[in-house]
């Protein structure tokens, strides 16, 4: 049920914040013309899907229950968590240094528990990206204190 | 064009494949695709989006051969996983898992991978073909295309690619309305005036479609993954016994209707919109399992239930080409991820394509070629050697993707947005597996949104704000009814099977 709420959610506030821009006519439509309409058709389908689930239309529903999916979702969230920390500390860190944390860190959350196995990877990670991002293709990534 | 000039540019097109500096890009393009493909969870999709950073210096034949080559490289590489594991590489290996896994059990899996090398290198180049001696006049013929038309024929891909992508139709359409919502962030592509940016300048641009694909379809896939349990994560995979590597005389006669079939099933659907390997694989193993002498050994290693889908899916993926160069509108995310590519490199693809840039479109077509052969010699003698990358345990190999994820992303723009929209998106993929909500029509229609809603626009500007301009078109008019058809049908079987059940309960 939840994901059909949250679409109806996003079509009426899609709908809603095309009205503040020019929606013009059918002769000439403005900018808001189509996302107007593509909101107002979300909320129908959304509707339409939250009719037949409500009348228990199993075959329309798939596994659709509660705001989380089932599942061991805690390294999901700790997974994304670590990426975020990641991007936010990038221009910060510097690109080499970030790489080698997130890897470190991802690999911790995944359950590898030997220190040297965890550095060493995470350094041969960090050292091939850098090789092939930074100095084969020329990709101007964050280098903070690492401008080698 | 006739076929003696399709010919002529046909040489011209293996010219330019064939200089050494093409002929590298291709040979990377395999090799990354084979890759790709092996690994489970890494698909085209990503697989192309994360490299196109790396194509940015090149010019665009060589960077479309390239990624090109990633595309059919991964459908050859997906049948390695599903045979030697009965885990799908990709989405389009599924029905090789059926027969193909039983075969490796027999110790058979030497002949099942070899049969699909042949298979697809056969295939392949048959489409190949057809790409190249239909592509042209059918560009020709779609020279003739308005704006209608255009709007029509979206339409009509995003309610097929909704209706077969497997899941509830309703689900999928959804997908693609909340596709096509995102594409309209930044500037209206008709009047230039800034929609949903909320005042930031870094939001004029729109939202970058690679962001959205390395996020729906490579984090997605990996969070999904980073769920299993902790004896899964620890495990590399124990690879069966080849007790033969190659076929015998007895198995390639066996497989050579298969594969011709398979050819002509997967060329067909590759024309028409929706996941076009997938379905082509079915229909193929479909048909194979119908008209064969012994059906029973379907699903206990028959060889034909190997080669025919396999065949179908890589013809199916050559043939796809086809709408994305001759109309500009790719049928399925991978080649939309290709359009964008293009786009990048300033090429836009359409009817005049072939004629503004031949080098182009017929390197490409003979890179298809030359491209094909490098993956049967690829594959055929070193495929064990590929299939060892699964005994990387998945918790390494999962943070690799994911540090991959993070820097391809950064090298498309240099711009942190892009990070924060794919992290977002790899959350949303993630919630739409669990929630069993489809990610390809969400991406195809945020690359084609701009170009359905400009189609719109002008439709109605044409007409003065005439709907029926929709209808008066002989050409629109059928997309629409076949559209029409499409979004009834389910419907209708929905209507005769409680009518039955009315019956059967009375």
């Amino acid at each position: 049920m939840t994901p059909a709420i949250l679409l109806l959610l996003f079509g009426m506030v899609t709908a809603g914040l095309s009205l503040q821009i020019r929606i013009g006519t059918l002769r000439a439509p403005g900018s808001g013309f189509f996302p107007f309409y593509l909101g107002l058709l979300l909320v129908v389908l959304a509707a339409i899907h939250l009719g037949l689930l409500w009348r228990g239309g199993r075959s329309v529903s798939g596994e659709e229950v509660g705001l989380l999916p089932r599942g061991s979702w805690q390294r999901v969230l700790l997974f994304l968590g670590a990426m975020s920390l990641a991007t936010g500390l990038l221009t910060v860190l510097g690109y080499p240094l970030v790489a080698f944390l997130l890897m470190a860190l991802l690999l911790y959350i995944l359950g590898v528990r030997r220190w040297l196995h965890i550095v060493v990877v995470a350094l041969c990670a960090a050292g091939v990206s850098y090789a092939l991002f930074v100095r084969w293709l020329q990709i101007p990534l964050p280098m903070a204190g690492f401008g080698l | 064009m006739d076929v003696l000039g399709s010919l002529q540019y046909l040489v011209t097109g293996f010219g330019v494949a064939t200089t050494p500096e093409n002929l590298f890009y291709c040979l990377a393009g395999a090799i990354v695709g084979t890759l790709v493909g092996v690994l489970p969870g890494l698909g085209p999709i990503a697989g192309i989006a994360l490299l196109i950073p790396a194509t940015f210096n090149l010019n665009a034949t060589s960077a479309i051969i390239m990624l090109a080559g990633i595309y059919y490289g991964a459908m050859y590489g997906g049948s390695t996983t599903s045979i030697l594991l009965n885990v799908p590489g990709e989405t389009a290996s599924v029905m090789t898992c059926i027969d193909g896994y039983q075969m490796a059990r027999k110790g058979r899996a030497g002949p099942a991978l070899a049969i699909c090398a042949i298979g697809s290198f056969v295939a392949g180049g048959l489409a190949i073909l057809g790409l190249a001696f239909l592509a042209p006049p059918l560009a020709e013929a779609a020279l003739a295309f308005g704006p209608p038309e255009f709007f029509s024929l979206m339409v009509f891909g995003f309610v097929v690619l909704s209706n077969v992508t497997g899941g509830s139709l309703i689900k999928s359409l959804m997908m693609a309305v909340v596709g096509l919502i995102i594409g309209t962030i930044g500037l209206d592509p008709v009047s230039g005036n800034p929609r949903f940016t909320f005042g930031q300048v870094s939001l004029l641009g729109g939202i970058e479609f690679v962001a959205v694909a390395i996020g729906l379809f490579g984090i997605g896939e990996v969070l999904v993954n980073v769920e299993q349990p902790a004896q899964v994560l620890e495990q590399g995979v124990l690879l069966p016994r080849f007790r033969d590597l190659y076929p015998t005389l007895q198995d390639l006669k066996q497989s050579l209707s298969p594969i011709l079939r398979g050819a002509a099933i997967g060329f067909g659907v590759g024309l028409v919109p929706g996941p076009a390997p997938v379905i082509a694989t079915y229909a193929s193993y479909m048909v194979e399992k119908r008209i064969s002498a012994h059906p029973e050994e379907f699903g206990h290693g028959a060889i034909e239930g190997v080669a025919g889908p396999e065949s179908a899916n890589n013809a199916a993926c050559q043939s796809a080409f086809i709408p994305l160069f001759v109309l500009g509108i790719p049928f399925a995310p991978p080649t939309a991820i290709l359009l964008g590519a293009l786009l990048i490199h300033g090429v836009n693809p359409g009817p005049a394509m072939i004629a503004e840039h031949p080098q182009l479109f017929w390197g490409v077509v003979a890179s298809m070629y030359i491209g094909n052969f490098i993956l049967l010699l690829l594959n055929l003698p070193f495929v064990p050697l590929f299939a060892n990358i699964l005994r990387i345990p998945k918790k390494v190999l999962l943070p690799l993707v994911i540090l991959f994820c993070l820097t391809g992303m950064y090298s498309v723009n240099n711009f942190m947005l892009d990070l924060w929209v794919m992290l977002g998106c790899g959350a949303l993929g993630y919630l739409m597996r669990r929630w069993a909500y489809e990610g390809a029509p969400l991406l195809l229609a945020l690359v084609l949104g701009p170009k359905l809603e400009v189609a719109f626009r002008q439709s109605l500007m044409i007409s003065h704000g005439d709907f029926a301009i929709f209808a008066d078109r002989p050409l629109s008019l059928l997309f629409l009814l076949a559209t029409t058809g499409f979004l009834v049908l389910p419907l209708f079987k929905i209507a005769v099977q409680s009518a039955r059940r009315r019956t059967a309960a009375m």
